[in-house]
């Protein structure tokens, strides 16, 4: 069984500096990498 | 009189009591620290303690750690302040990297609220110096998420450094918690975190004292060392 939760973000930032953003997000907020591991997905199209 | 400070964040439940049993221990004054204050107001130690801080939301402790007294409470620890955390303060440590390892959901996945027993591994930190060593003490547990987990190397890291301060009893275990670990310490041994509650246990009404020792401990530590 896997439970999780996905989080959607928008961003002001794209490409690299996006990506940097996010795993940084994720390492010090949206997990705790001692008990939970993530995923980072760029969502394709949604640009605006 | 030494001032001790308990910190209330919104969602904190137990700040009451913690006052409450610091207030009653001879030589200690408490006094309440605001989430959204950036100093400590001069206090000589500092009790986190249980509630749901932030509604625990995304997991316990995970959003208070960014709370700005959060970053005094830090600097207080990295300079040997006293910090205790108790059920969700003790989540909030471990969140903030101010104690290591983390707190899963209970293995039952049930709320548990009942008397454990616990034996004092170390009775020379600042937090247990009142205890006689392998000391059992019996004190309230009452939380979901209290399973205490760090990889197996980290577990071995922290016995070999003493670092295990609580365990529960010989069939007391509670949660799940590994190596039955009720609370631990950090490298320098001023930050104690424990599942257990000890501010419910100061009064012969609530069935056990036991919990007035650890306020009792960092009030002779305080007493000892001149502010």
């Amino acid at each position: 069984m896997h439970v999780g939760r996905l989080i959607e973000l928008d961003l002001d930032s794209d490409g690299q500096d996006a990506k940097a953003q996010v795993e940084q997000m994720c390492e010090r907020l949206l997990a705790n990498p001692l008990i939970e591991s993530y995923e980072v997905q760029p969502a394709p199209g949604e640009a605006s | 009189m030494a001032r001790v400070g308990v910190v209330v964040f919104p969602g904190s439940c137990d700040e009451a009591d913690a006052l409450g049993a610091a207030n009653r221990t001879p030589g200690l004054s408490a006094e309440y620290l605001w989430h959204g204050d950036a100093g400590l107001n001069g206090v000589e130690a500092v009790v986190i303690p249980g509630g749901f801080s932030y509604g625990d939301y995304l997991r316990p402790g995970a959003i208070a750690r960014f709370s700005p007294v959060m970053d005094a409470v830090a600097a207080f620890a990295r300079e040997g302040g006293p910090v205790l955390g108790i059920c969700n303060g003790f989540q909030v440590l471990c969140e903030a990297g101010l104690l290591p390892g983390a707190l899963l959901p209970n293995a039952g996945l049930r709320f548990v609220c009942r008397q454990v027993p616990l034996t004092v591994e170390r009775s020379d930190t600042q937090w247990t110096a009142a205890c006689e060593p392998g000391e059992k003490l019996s004190i309230p547990v009452k939380h979901s998420v209290g399973r205490y987990f760090a990889p197996p190397q980290m577990l071995d890291e922290l016995e070999a450094q003493g670092q295990v301060v609580l365990r529960y009893g010989a069939g007391g275990n509670p949660n799940g918690s590994l190596r039955d670990i009720a609370g631990v310490v950090n490298e320098q041994g001023n930050v104690l975190g424990l599942m257990p509650h000890p501010e419910h246990a100061v009064d012969p009404l609530e069935g056990s004292e036991d919990g007035a020792k650890l306020f009792a401990s960092v009030a002779r530590h305080l007493e000892a060392v001149p502010a």
